[in-house]
This record gives C-alpha cells, sequence and structure tokens, in this order.
C-alpha cells in the first residue's frame, strides 16, 4: 500500500538542520498562515501590525535555518534529500532538495532581502490597513521562493514558479481599487502565464521521454538523447529544439526578457517592498532557473541562439527605454531586464560563474535602489522625476543609499558589478567580442540613467513638491543602511562565494575598458541638459526616437494589436459560430419537428384509411431498411 | 480479478437504498413540514448516504484492480437484465463526489417558494440514480439509473430556473433523451451481434464482432455519451441548462451529472470495446483537442457569469477524452483526477457565482465591479473565487493542476500535437477566469454599468446584504478540499491507480497505440 | 431575482456653486436639518474628539522628548513603558498614531500659511543653527553628516515644528468637540445650526491663541517657535489644515496610479482634491486608504447611541465603519461651515454695499472650491 511519504527521511546520519531542510519553504508559507486571522477580519477591534510582525520572526526563522543549513554544508560538502510525493505506474514526482553552496548562498539572500523589504515594508505601509494581506502574500513569495531556489528536481521548479506567478498577481493586485492597477495584475499574470505554458510544455515532454525529472538524472539523459546509436528511439532535432525553447520561455518571463519584459513595468503599480522584492530576487530565481536547465539546452542549439538574441535585445532596449522613462520606479525595472538581459548572454556562453555572481551584486544593489526609490515616493508622494529635484541636500540615507546602489550597479567604482563585468567581458572578448561590446554598452548606459536619474531627483533646487522632505522615518531608515553597509561589502561575499580563481582574476586593459564605459556614461549624464530631456523634440526624428523609447518600443500596442486582437477575434468568432451555426442547426431541427408536428396535425384528416395507409408505409419502410442494415451487417 | 465480498454485506445497496427510500420517505411524510424541515430532513439523509460512501473507503481494497463488493441477484433475466452491483477505482471516487456535492447542493437551496416536498424528493431521487448508473455493473442497468434521473433534472430545471428555464429543459431534455437512445441502440447492438442474452459487464465482450461493426457501435456510444460529455458540437445544451438552473442544481449538473459521460465512455466506450477504441483514438484525441479549444474560446467571449463557467466545463471535460485517447496508465489516471478535480471546482465557482447573484441580482460582467470591497460588498466570496479560478487554470498546489498534469504526460508521446493544443487550452483559461476576476471584483465598488465620468461611477453608494458565515461555509469547505487534494494527491491516486493501470493494459488497447511518436 | 433592485445603489444629487453661495451668505447651514444628522455628527465628533485627545498628547511628546531621535522606537508609548501597555502596542490594541504623522506630513508638504512661511525665514534658521551646534558635538555621525546634507536636521526641525503645532491645534479641536457632545447630552444643542454656532464660537475664541514650541537640547532651552514670530490658532494653523486635509489631502495608493506617465495627479498641489471633504467614503478599509487607521480609531471610541443608530442601518456592524467615514464627512463639512462662518470680513446681512461684496466675495471663492466635493452627502435623506 502505497502512503505518502513521511517528510523525514532514513539517513540519521545527517545534521538535524539538514534534516529539517523542508522547514525551510515552510516557514514563507505559515506565514500566510499566520497572517490569516488578520487578514480575513477576524480582529475586528485591533489592527492588522501583528501579521506583520509574525511574518517577520518566520522569516528571521528562515534566515538563521538557512545560515546553520549553510555552515553544515561548507563542512560536509553538498547534499541530496528526496522526499517521495506522488507515484503513479512509471510517474515518480517527489520533493527534492539540492543542497549546493551555489543554492544555499541564493536562499540566504533571498530570506535575507525578504527580511528587509519586509522591515522597509513597515514604514512605508504603515497607513494601510491591508497589512496583514500585505504579509501574507509576501510570505507566500518568500515560500516559493526558496523552495524553488532549493528544488532539486524540474518538476517542483515548475510548481513552485508557477506559484510565484499567482503572488506575483495577487501582490500586484495589492491595491486593487485603483484603476491602473487592475490592468497591471491581469497582464502581469497572463504574460508570466504565457511562459509558464510553454515551460510546462518543455516539462511534460521531458517528463515522458526522461522518465526521471531530477536534474541529474536530466543531464545525463540529455547527454545521450541524441545519440545516433539509439536508432529510431533517438530524439529528433525538432523535438529537441521544441523543449528546449519551451525550457526557456518560463524564466524569460520570470526574468521580464523581451518580448515578455511589458509585465515588470506594469507590475510597478504595486507597492514599493513588493517592487523592491521582484526586481531583486523574483528575477534572480527565474535566472538560477535557467541555470539549472543550462545543460539541457545542449539538446537544442536554437534554444541557445534564443537566449543570445533575447538577452542582448533585452540589454540594450532595456537600457535605452529606461533613458526614456519620466516614472522613478520604471526607470529603474527596465534597468532590471537589461541586467537580466546580460545574465542570458552569461548563462548562453557557458559562464555560470559570471552569471551567478552578476545575479548576486544586481540583487543586493538593486533591491537597495528601490529602497531609496521608495523613501523618495513616501516622502514627496511623487514618482514624477520631472516633479522632483534638490533632495540630496535633505535626505542623507536615502542619497547615499542611491549612489553606493548605483556604484554597486555601475562596473565603474570597485564595487559589486565592476568585478563580474570584469570577469564576463575577460572571459568571452576574445570568442564573442560582440557580447563583449554589449556588456560594455549596456554599462555605459545604465551609468547614463543612473546619473541622469540622480541629477533629476537629488541635485538641483527644491521643486514644490519637494520643498518639504525630511529623511524617512526609522523603520525604513535602518534597512536602507544596513543593506548600503551590504552592498559595500558585497566584493568580500563575492570573493567567498568565488575564490578560485577569484574575482579580480582579469586583465588591466579589460578593466580599464569596464571603468572607462561606466565613466563616459557618467560623464554624458552630468552634462545632457535634463529639461531638454524631458520636452518632446519639434525634431521629427528625434521626437519619433524620444517616443519610440518612452513607450517602450510600442510594445504595449503590438501587443493590443497581435495577440490580443486574435484571440478576442477568435474567441467572438467562435461564440458566433456556437450561437448561430452550432445552436441554430439545434434550434432549426426543433423547429423543424415542431414544424412537421405541426404540418402533421394539418394532416389529420380524421379519415380512418389515410392513418391506415400511412402506418402501413411506415412500418413497411423502417422493416425494408432494418432488413437491409441487417444484410449489410452479416456480410 | 474479482473478489465477491459481497455476501458479506450489501454495502452498495445501501448506497442506493438510502437515497431511494428517503425520496419515498419524503413524498410519504405525513403532514405539512415546513421547507425548512423538509430540507433538514433531506441533509440528514445525505449525510447518511455520505458517511455510507465514506465507509466504502475502509472495505474497498486498493490492491485489486477489479471489481469488488459485487451484488449480483437476477432480476428479469428474460430480457438480460439483472442486479448486479460492483464497484472499482473508477467509480469509488465518483461515488464519494455525488454524495458530497448532493449534500453541499442541499445545505445551498435557499429557495423554497415552489412546492419544497418535490424538489428536495427530486434531489434524492437524482443521487441514488447517479449512484446506480455509477455502480451498475449490467448494461441495461446502468442505462435504466442513466434514464431515471433525465425527467428529476428536467423538472428541477423547469419548475426552480430562470426566465427561459421551459426553454433550457426542454433543450436538455431531447439531448439527453438522444444521447439514452443512443446508448441503449449500442447496447442492444452489441448484444445482438455477440448473440448474448446477459447484459452482464464482465462476460460480455465485443471481441469476436468485425471491426466495422464495432465502430458503428462505439461511435454510437460516443456520440451518446459525448452528449453527456459534453462534447463540441453536442455541447449547446449546457451553457443554456446551466444558465437557467438554480445554483443548487448547476451544482448538481456540473459536478456530478457530467461525470456520467465521462464514466461511461471509459467504462463502455473504451471497457467494451478495445480494439475499436484503439482504431478510433487519434480521432478522438483530435475531437478533444477541439473540444477543449472551442470551450476555452467560446468562454472568453461570454458575458454571464454563469456561461463563463459552463463553457469551462466544456473545456475541461475534453481533457478526460484525450487522456482516454492516449489510453496509457498515467492518463488514465490523470482523467480520474481530472474528473474528480473538476467536480469539485465547478461546483465551487457555481456556488460562488450563485452567491454573487443572490446578493447583486445580476451576473453581467460589464455591470459587476469592486465586489472585493472589505466592508461593502463580499471580500470572502471574492477571495473564494480567486482561489476557484485559479484552481480550474491549473494553478500548482491544487487539484487541478494534477490532474491536468497526469492527462498531459500521460497523452504526449502518443498524441502530441492534441496534447498540446489541449495545453494551450488550458492557458485560455486563465485568461478568461482572470477577466471575470478582474471586472467583477477589481475596482471600485458598482453595480451599474461604467459610465463615461469616472467621478460619476465614484459617487455611488452600493449597499448590498451581508454575506452570513454559513452561507460561506460550503464553498469554503469545497475550497479546502481543492487544496488538499492538490497538496496531498496521493490520496486520491491511492483508490483509482490498481483499476486505471488495468484498464491500460486491456487486450485489443496496448498493441494498436501509435508506439513512436518522439521517441 | 433578475432586476437590480433600486435601492442597492443611490446616487446623490448635488446642490450647485450658487446654492452652496447663498446658503454660506444667508447664515445658513450647508448640512440639511434633520435629527439623524445631529446624530450623526454630534456623535461622530464626539468619538473624534477622544481620538484627536490621543493623537495631540502623543504629537506634542514626540516634538518634546523625541526631539531628534534617530531611533524612536518607543515613540508611540507617551513615556508609559509599562507590560500592559506594550503587549497592546504590539497586538495593535492601540490608537493608530500613524495617522496623526500622515496628517502632519500633509501639512508640512503642502506647506501653506504662516507657519511654513515662518519656518523659512531667518529667526527660525538661526535658532537651528544653535540646535544643530549642540547635537554636533554630542553625535559624531551628525558632525559627520551635517556639513555634506546642510538642510538635513533642519529639516527633521521643522517636522517637529509642524508636529507640535498641529499637536497644539487637535488639542484645542478635541475639547471643543468633547464640549460640543456635553453641550448636546445637556440639551443645549438640538440642531445643526446650533452645532456649526458652538463650533464657529469655539473657533472665534481660540483663533488668537498663540502657538509656541521650546525644546531642550543638552541644558538650553531653545525657542523653535518663538513667542514673537506671532503665530496663532486660527490664521496660521487652522487655516493651513484645513487646506490641507479637507480640501488638498494627499494621493492614495490604493485608489490612483502614481504612475508619471498616466499623469493621474496634478504637478500643481494647489489643484489637488483629495481631501477630507472630497474623499469616496465606500472604499475605506481598503488596501492603501490611510483614513482606514481614522475610522477604526473613532470605531473604537464610537458613543452607543450612535454605534445603535449604525446598526439599524445597511450591513449593521459589517460595513459600521464606511458609515462612520461617511457620517465623518458630514461633520467636517458642518466643521468647514463654522470655519467660514467664523472669518467672514463683516457680519452677515449687513447693510453696507462695500461689505456685502466683501462677503459675497469670499462666498463664493469658497462655494466654487466646495462645488467639487463631496456635496452629495449633504441632503436630507441619509
Amino acid at each position: 500500500m502505497r502512503r505518502p511519504a513521511f517528510p523525514f527521511p532514513l539517513t540519521a546520519a545527517l545534521p538535524l538542520p539538514i534534516q529539517l531542510v523542508w522547514l525551510i519553504p515552510v516557514y514563507g508559507f505559515s506565514g500566510v498562515l499566520l497572517s490569516l486571522p488578520w487578514a480575513t477580519g477576524w480582529f475586528k477591534r485591533n489592527g492588522p501590525r501583528p501579521a506583520a510582525y509574525l511574518n517577520l520572526l518566520v522569516t528571521l526563522l528562515a534566515f538563521a535555518h538557512g545560515s546553520l543549513v549553510t555552515l553544515e554544508i561548507w563542512e560536509r560538502g553538498a547534499q541530496h534529500l528526496s522526499f517521495n510525493w506522488f507515484s503513479a505506474a512509471d510517474l515518480h514526482l517527489a520533493i527534492g532538495f539540492d543542497l549546493s553552496l551555489t543554492n544555499l548562498a541564493a536562499l540566504e539572500l533571498i530570506t535575507l532581502l525578504s527580511l528587509l523589504a519586509q522591515f522597509f515594508a513597515l514604514g512605508y505601509l504603515d497607513k494601510d490597513w491591508s497589512l496583514a494581506r500585505f504579509y501574507a502574500l509576501v510570505g507566500f513569495f518568500e515560500g516559493a521562493l526558496s523552495g524553488l531556489v532549493l528544488s532539486s528536481n524540474l518538476f517542483i521548479s515548475y510548481f513552485l514558479l508557477e506559484m510565484l506567478t499567482l503572488s506575483t498577481y495577487l501582490l500586484v493586485g495589492f491595491w486593487y481599487a485603483q484603476p491602473l492597477v487592475v490592468t497591471a495584475a491581469r497582464d502581469a499574470f497572463l504574460t508570466k502565464r504565457v511562459g509558464d505554458v510553454l515551460l510546462l510544455m518543455g516539462v511534460v515532454a521531458l517528463s515522458a521521454l526522461a522518465g526521471s525529472m531530477e536534474f541529474t538524472d536530466l543531464y545525463s539523459w540529455a547527454a545521450h538523447a541524441q545519440d545516433a546509436s539509439l536508432g529510431t528511439a533517438r530524439l529528433s532535432p525538432l523535438a529537441g529544439s521544441l523543449i528546449g525553447l519551451g525550457l526557456i520561455a518560463g524564466p524569460m518571463g520570470k526574468c521580464a526578457q523581451f518580448p515578455m519584459h511589458l509585465w515588470l513595468d506594469e507590475a510597478m503599480e504595486g507597492p514599493n517592498p513588493a517592487s523592491i522584492l521582484r526586481n531583486s530576487v523574483v528575477v534572480t530565481s527565474g535566472a538560477l532557473v535557467l541555470l539549472k536547465l543550462m545543460p539541457l539546452l545542449r539538446l537544442s542549439p536554437m534554444a541557445t541562439i534564443a537566449l543570445l538574441v533575447v538577452g542582448t535585445i533585452s540589454a540594450i532596449a532595456g537600457a535605452l527605454v529606461a533613458l526614456a522613462q519620466v516614472d522613478l520606479k520604471r526607470a529603474f525595472s527596465y534597468s532590471t531586464t537589461s541586467y537580466l538581459g546580460l545574465v542570458f548572454i552569461a548563462i548562453a556562453l557557458q559562464q555560470p560563474a559570471v552569471a551567478l555572481l552578476l545575479l548576486l551584486s544586481h540583487g543586493l544593489a538593486k533591491a537597495l535602489l528601490f529602497m531609496s526609490v521608495g523613501s523618495v515616493i513616501a516622502t514627496t508622494s511623487c514618482q514624477d522625476l520631472t516633479e522632483l529635484g534638490g533632495l540630496g541636500n535633505r535626505m542623507p540615507a536615502t542619497t547615499v543609499a542611491f549612489l553606493v546602489a548605483g556604484a554597486g550597479l555601475v562596473g565603474l567604482l570597485p564595487l559589486g558589478c565592476y568585478w563580474c563585468f570584469g570577469l564576463g567581458v575577460q572571459a568571452i572578448w576574445q570568442l564573442h567580442p560582440l557580447f563583449a561590446g554589449v556588456i560594455l554598452l549596456t554599462n555605459l548606459l545604465t551609468a547614463l540613467n543612473l546619473t541622469r536619474v540622480f541629477r533629476s531627483v537629488f541635485l538641483g533646487s527644491a521643486m514644490p513638491k519637494t520643498k518639504r522632505a525630511p529623511e524617512v522615518n526609522w523603520l525604513m531608515a535602518l534597512p536602507m543602511v544596513s543593506l548600503t553597509v551590504l552592498v559595500l561589502v558585497t566584493p568580500f561575499l563575492m570573493a567567498t562565494i568565488n575564490p578560485v580563481p577569484g574575482i579580480g582574476a582579469f586583465s588591466l586593459p579589460v578593466g580599464l575598458c569596464v571603468a572607462g564605459s561606466g565613466l563616459l556614461g557618467v560623464g554624458i549624464g552630468s552634462q545632457i541638459s535634463l529639461d531638454r530631456f524631458w520636452s518632446r523634440s519639434i525634431l521629427q526624428p528625434l521626437r519619433g526616437l524620444q517616443d519610440l523609447l518612452a513607450l517602450d518600443f510600442y510594445t504595449e500596442k503590438i501587443y493590443r494589436s497581435t495577440i490580443v486582437a486574435f484571440v478576442a477575434g477568435l474567441a467572438q468568432f467562435t461564440n458566433a459560430i456556437d450561437r448561430q451555426v452550432v445552436n441554430g442547426v439545434v434550434n432549426g431541427i426543433g423547429r423543424l419537428s415542431l414544424q412537421s408536428a405541426e404540418n402533421l396535425k394539418l394532416s389529420v384528416s380524421g379519415q380512418l384509411q389515410s392513418y391506415v395507409l400511412t402506418v402501413v408505409i411506415a412500418i413497411v419502410v423502417l422493416l425494408s431498411s432494418l432488413t437491409w442494415i441487417v444484410a449489410e451487417v452479416v456480410r | 480479478m474479482t473478489s465477491s465480498v459481497g455476501m458479506a454485506f450489501p454495502w452498495l445497496s445501501l448506497l442506493l437504498a438510502i437515497p431511494f427510500l428517503g425520496t419515498f420517505a419524503l413524498l410519504l411524510w405525513p403532514g405539512e413540514p415546513s421547507p425548512g424541515r423538509l430540507r433538514g430532513i433531506t441533509i440528514a439523509i445525505l449525510a447518511a448516504q455520505l458517511v455510507a460512501s465514506l465507509a466504502l473507503l475502509l472495505v474497498f481494497d486498493p490492491q485489486l484492480s477489479g471489481m469488488q463488493l459485487e451484488e449480483i441477484h437476477s432480476w428479469v433475466p428474460s430480457i438480460g437484465l439483472n442486479y448486479q452491483l460492483g464497484v472499482d477505482g473508477l467509480s469509488l471516487p465518483l461515488v464519494l463526489i455525488n454524495a458530497a456535492l448532493t449534500l453541499v447542493a442541499a445545505v445551498c437551496t435557499r429557495d423554497f417558494s415552489k412546492r419544497p416536498r418535490i424538489y428536495f424528493s427530486m434531489l434524492l431521487l437524482i443521487s441514488g440514480a447517479v449512484n446506480g448508473a455509477f455502480l451498475a455493473e449490467n448494461l441495461l442497468l446502468f442505462f435504466l439509473f442513466y434514464e431515471l434521473e433525465l425527467i428529476p433534472l428536467w423538472l428541477l430545471i423547469s419548475i426552480w430556473g430562470g426566465t427561459e428555464r421551459a426553454y433550457a429543459a426542454t433543450k436538455f431534455l431531447i439531448f439527453t433523451a438522444v444521447s439514452g437512445m443512443l446508448i441503449l441502440g449500442a447496447f442492444l447492438g452489441l448484444a445482438l451481434f455477440t448473440g448474448t442474452v446477459d447484459f452482464s459487464l464482465t462476460p460480455i465482450s465485443s471481441d469476436r464482432l468485425a471491426m466495422g461493426s464495432q465502430i458503428v457501435l462505439l461511435s454510437a456510444l460516443l456520440v451518446g455519451f459525448g452528449i453527456k460529455l459534453p462534447l463540441v458540437p453536442f455541447h449547446t445544451w449546457l451553457p443554456d441548462a446551466h444558465t437557467q438552473a438554480s445554483t443548487p442544481v448547476s451544482v448538481l449538473l456540473a459536478g456530478v451529472l457530467l461525470k456520467l459521460g465521462t464514466y461511461g465512455i471509459l467504462r463502455f466506450g473504451m471497457g467494451l470495446f478495445p480494439e475499436a477504441w484503439a482504431q478510433l483514438a487519434p480521432g478522438l484525441a483530435i475531437w478533444a483537442a477541439i473540444s477543449v479549444v472551442y470551450g476555452s474560446l467560446a468562454a472568453i467571449a461570454q458575458r454571464d457569469m454563469k456561461r463563463m463557467v459552463a463553457y469551462s466545463s466544456v473545456g475541461h471535460m475534453g481533457y478526460v477524452l484525450l487522456a482516454g485517447a492516449a489510453a496509457t496508465p498515467v492518463a488514465l489516471l490523470g482523467a480520474e483526477f481530472q474528473m474528480v478535480s473538476h467536480g469539485l471546482i465547478s461546483a465551487l465557482l457555481f456556488l460562488l457565482v450563485g452567491t454573487v447573484y443572490r446578493k447583486t441580482g445580476t451576473r453581467d460582467l460589464d455591470v459587476l465591479r469592486g465586489l472585493l470591497n472589505p466592508e461593502r460588498g463580499l471580500p470572502f466570496t471574492g477571495t473564494l473565487m480567486i482561489l476557484g479560478v485559479m484552481a480550474s487554470a491549473g494553478m500548482p498546489g491544487m487539484v487541478g493542476f494534477i490532474a491536468e498534469f497526469l492527462v498531459f504526460r500521460g497523452s504526449l508521446l502518443a498524441y502530441p500535437i492534441a496534447t498540446l493544443l489541449c495545453m494551450v487550452g488550458s492557458g485560455l483559461t486563465a485568461v478568461y477566469f482572470l477577466l471575470l476576476v478582474n471586472r467583477v471584483f477589481f475596482g471600485r465598488l458598482a453595480i451599474t454599468p461604467a459610465s463615461d465620468n469616472p467621478v460619476e461611477d465614484a459617487r455611488l453608494d452600493i449597499q448590498l446584504a451581508p454575506v452570513a458565515p454559513r452561507e460561506t461555509l460550503p464553498a469554503l469547505a469545497l475550497a479546502l478540499g481543492v487544496l488538499a487534494l492538490g497538496l496531498f494527491p496521493a490520496f486520491l491516486g491511492h483508490w483509482s491507480e490498481a483499476t486505471t493501470t488495468a484498464m491500460a493494459e486491456l487486450p485489443g488497447l496496448v498493441a494498436s497505440l501509435p508506439g513512436g511518436g518522439l521517441g | 431575482m433578475p432586476v437590480i433592485s433600486a435601492d442597492l445603489t443611490r446616487q446623490g444629487g448635488m446642490p450647485t456653486a450658487a446654492e452652496l453661495e447663498r446658503r454660506l451668505l444667508a447664515g445658513e447651514t450647508l448640512l440639511a436639518e434633520t435629527s439623524d444628522h445631529v446624530l450623526e455628527v454630534v456623535g461622530v465628533l464626539e468619538s473624534y474628539g477622544e481620538v484627536l485627545d490621543a493623537y495631540s498628547r502623543n504629537l506634542i511628546y514626540q516634538a518634546e522628548q523625541q526631539f531628534l531621535n534617530p531611533f524612536p522606537v518607543f515613540k508611540f508609548f507617551d513615556g508609559d513603558l509599562s507590560p500592559a501597555r506594550i503587549w497592546r502596542h504590539l497586538n495593535h490594541d492601540r490608537i493608530n498614531f500613524e495617522y496623526a504623522e500622515y496628517c502632519m506630513k500633509s501639512m508640512l508638504w503642502h506647506g501653506t500659511g504662516g507657519l511654513d512661511a515662518y519656518l523659512d525665514s531667518q529667526a527660525f534658521a538661526d535658532c537651528c543653527g544653535g540646535i544643530i551646534q549642540i547635537k554636533t558635538r554630542q553625535d559624531l555621525l551628525l558632525a559627520l553628516l551635517n556639513p555634506l546634507f546642510r538642510q538635513f536636521l533642519p529639516e527633521l526641525i521643522r517636522t517637529a515644528a509642524t508636529t507640535h503645532a498641529l499637536g497644539q491645534f487637535w488639542r484645542v479641536m478635541s475639547d471643543l468637540f468633547i464640549d460640543l457632545a456635553a453641550a448636546e447630552r445637556d440639551g443645549r444643542v438640538a440642531t445643526i445650526a446650533q452645532v456649526v454656532d458652538v463650533l464657529k464660537q469655539g473657533l472665534v475664541a481660540a483663533a488668537a491663541q498663540p502657538i509656541t514650541y521650546a525644546v531642550t537640547v543638552g541644558q538650553q532651552t531653545f525657542w523653535v517657535l518663538p513667542p514673537e514670530a506671532g503665530l496663532t490658532f486660527l490664521a496660521d494653523v487652522a487655516v493651513p489644515y484645513v487646506e490641507a486635509v479637507f480640501l488638498r489631502g494627499m494621493p492614495f495608493l490604493g485608489t490612483v496610479s502614481f504612475n508619471a506617465q498616466a499623469q493621474q495627479i496634478s504637478p500643481d498641489q494647489g489643484q489637488f482634491a483629495y481631501g477630507a471633504l472630497f474623499a469616496d467614503p465606500l472604499p475605506s478599509m481598503g488596501a492603501g486608504i490611510p483614513p482606514s487607521l481614522l475610522m477604526q480609531d473613532m470605531y473604537r471610541h464610537l458613543p452607543a447611541a450612535l454605534h445603535d443608530w449604525y446598526l439599524q442601518r445597511s450591513r449593521g456592524e459589517g460595513d459600521v465603519r464606511v458609515k462612520i467615514c461617511a457620517s465623518f464627512q458630514k461633520a467636517m463639512f458642518c466643521v468647514t461651515n463654522a470655519a467660514i462662518a467664523g472669518t467672514f470680513a463683516y457680519p452677515l446681512g449687513s447693510s453696507d454695499p462695500e461689505a456685502e461684496a466683501a462677503n459675497q466675495t469670499y462666498a463664493r471663492a469658497w462655494a466654487s472650491r466646495l462645488a467639487l466635493a463631496r456635496t452629495d452627502c449633504l441632503r436630507a435623506a441619509s
């Protein structure tokens, strides 16, 4: 009798923190359950803050537990745990945990940033009555993310990726009474769902073909699936390509890569603490899934090419569109798309170390950047760059945070991304100089963007909406300052993760190139005239370019006129067929029968002979046709 | 392999006796009991039925794949109609679903204005008939119970339905009657051509028949059960019946009655004609894909919430046909899961739509807005609705996902194109349900069509009646069931796995399946 | 039931600007005269008065005892750190002082009136300089930050000044509202006209009350808002408060998009229409609606008579906070009414044509602003 297995593996030799590692995602989900009484309004006379405190506690527990596990794994080496979930015939679905240092580092990043973002939310959302619901959703987010980075098989990765899609929908739709949020949440969910359905196709195919869904088993299967020696059981190139494309579609949606990038823009309608998490850890986890799928992509060279194309377009286009944004949050969400494009390029070019380091430094720096943005929004109730200015001499924590985050993102000063870009350029410039150029160009554009935003928000004279801008309260300032310190020590964190060959393993010319591109970006950014930047140019081509960038290459309009119109049109067509044709036939038959009944009624002449004649004719016809049918069958 | 534990205690007859005796008891109850009293009696009887169904779990042996707890008594041997009952992994979950959802339907009945006695007795009669259909081991007995539920349902729709109930009820009657005739024709044909007099399920087999006649009979069965499933183009009775029926009747229709079609197709279509089934399987897979995509696309264009959920039923039942066409063990287990999952989820959705209709008086998507408003709206109903639509869209963590995953996983290698199309259909489910949630629950509370002037919309003062906790309890119970089965699917798979594996290994089925595919 | 019943949706009729102007000039109340309205307004103002009492005490405590404290973890405790108090704080069984801070921030940000003008003056800057000198000697971090971020500490001092001024304002208003409730219980007040009259008398009586604020840093006392500045209750605090909280307000994250490309928020703060008189009561207690905190506080201090009145209507206890919000809006119209009536330049109904013209201009300006507000709550049918 197969029972669902209890979550206690048999290996008694492992220490308790590792044996209980399945608790780590459960902490996040338990945050949801703990918040329920306050979220449903059960305590009518009291407020929702206890839910926030409980969630903070539970996240702290997750961080502590993760740290203990990391320490154990550091000593023992990587471990693998598996719990049987569901088995049927040849299908075995298990919940697996792959405890490697990479995954655990990502886990620590997630829990730490979740902790800081939740603390930040205590200050940012302190006037929000639905605080309990927010924390429940963030707990859900965190649980799904922790499970995702630790997962050892494709099924659980897909499972949690979809749950992330759901929680993104609910978090972006947090302020559901706001009209733009309604469309934003819908678009976020549907875009990611498209990616997820394509991923599901790949997952189902792999499950059916390879049997097991553990990543290690899939790697060995993929290595031999296209061997000529397998004969007809060989995986056809077409199937391999389709599977490869399906597999990358999910991470593409999750990391907001072109063409599935619009949702991140719209998702900025959600609360800022959620944006902090979304731009740092959610995209990181999507990229981590892609990293785990990387060995499978050898099935399909087309998938690798697709990754390169998508990554390059996202990197450059994202950085360009970010330049044209007047909304503070969107100026940086496009930059997230851009950096994840670089990560995709690194993954496609078989540079997992560079990709991981970039994810780490980007995650930390972007989170800090969004915290400082949130602080600005909370103080000035304004997100519009044209209406902000002169905050620099009034908000020290915010300004310093912005500067440090910018330094962490741009390859100019020796903080996080400088070393990543250096390593990246060093690794690929000989074989793929084009992509090295893409990295440098992205660096330049990002530096430009950061400089222009810094100038318009923090420098200059005070505008009416920033005339009175005191520094934010301690609940927002404390996590911001902590994260500032963390971004400053990122190089040391990176060095511990990547001791060999070390983060400085690139030549001086490469380092100078990176620093030079950053310097050039800062230089251009500090010189361009800000007001002319905002106003729409009279010169036609320039105005066209401004509109193109500001409206994100008209992606939304393209979506609306192609996919949306296609599906809606098809739906209306189907509905019309249903009503007129199918239903029409049915009603027609009904009318016909009624009509013939009416006619028959009219034919009731009252004469017996006509009835008898009708009956006899009917019987003869029936019998002869029956006889004919039976004869046919018997023959 | 069968076990004859039947002589020990007639569990299955008990499952028939409780509702049927309950029907007579209600009809003959002395005096003029109040509607509330009648409802209480019905709930008590249905609770007893649920307990008896749960008790089945204790005596059922999940390791055995064949019929268990059989009861065989001859009834009318001259025409081959014998009283033969048996349960296996295919029918056991359906019996449980029947008991649970009929109880939910009875609990959710709130409109006592017209003839409550007949209403509740018809409810019990349908429950008993459905139980009989699921448990029957004799073809004619199955047909008898299949037809038995026809008139009570027609009565339920035509008396307690909406404004156009007469049209919808008559349409339902005609479609289902035709379906019954086709099924009977196929059964009679089978008996005639094989030359048997006994309609018992086990001995009958079609392998002596020529392929042509097998295909003819199977087609008749397919169309007959396809009307019930429903499959496009025989589905048009469903949206009308659901829209006009009252909420409890919709719950029964979607949750239980549609399963008669899927059960019939698998038990009698695939079970009796495995070789013909294997021949027709590619066509069936395509048909299933068309039905799924058609249902999903039509749902997107709907403006009435109930119609939208009805079309989603059309879409979701197609997965069962796809799984049947592929006929691998995993796919058939997925079919069983999908039947249970769809029963629970569509019942949940109909309950919630019914609550919205009761409180606001409309189901129009263009009129309702902002019902998640915490003080004046329906926040709890809205939350459960979001959970329900996500479950229907196949969100992991809920039973819909595991059902769809099993179906797709089992069918992909056999029919890749059809499976991929069905996955697209599954993705489209998210589209229309998200539209529903977005329009009806998000935004500022309003129950009039949106005007051109948003300032005017913001000045509307809406006052809806409150939703008492006991009104949401059934929906909450169903939601918890959906979540529980989604997180612990082994609990459901445990009972059905032996049977579905055995079904996939029917002689004649295995040999004819296309093997190559992707490798 | 296929038809949407008419009583499920209601839409109010709004009086025109001309009608509002007529009422103001004639000395009539803006709010229709019914006994239900009296019950609502007086009841809500009584609970509001109790809440404002707590707010004002806390704001004054914050300005005086938590001055320039970088980690004011216990700022809501009013100095009482007993375990029972801490538990109630953690369990959120307390007044939502965050809303008081929100009102203060709104006043500070809009920056209208005499108080704001003083905060930009040289005298204030000198006072700040003095405080900063002592603070930078005490704290190394501030000594580092001050030269780089010159306006950092002055901005925080401005915040403290506004906090204290608002605390003093609310002290007066709280006493006034509680007195009003007492008067209604004694029977001295039975109509809306009398309510408005009592409020007007109270405002006029406190009009010239001085607003001052001194703070002790190190061993010295600094006059942040000295008596010499001549800041008075009505002109320098009450009027900016009405402007910032009743009229302009701040856009709610829960109902308005801050997206710069959508341009839903006006760049001109003077055009804002998000204040208490303009806000939509129906989304109360939803996400992103700060006044929900106030509604919850008032709910906890609701007088029994008003609570019973609410229980008989619409969803009873289920939507009581939306009902409180609607009553609160009516009450705020009364307070505004009283403020307008008390600040006419000349007595109403005077025969002097110049006085009449001045009054008319004044009334017209107010009426045109109020005509866009939620005047549909002024009708007789509640």
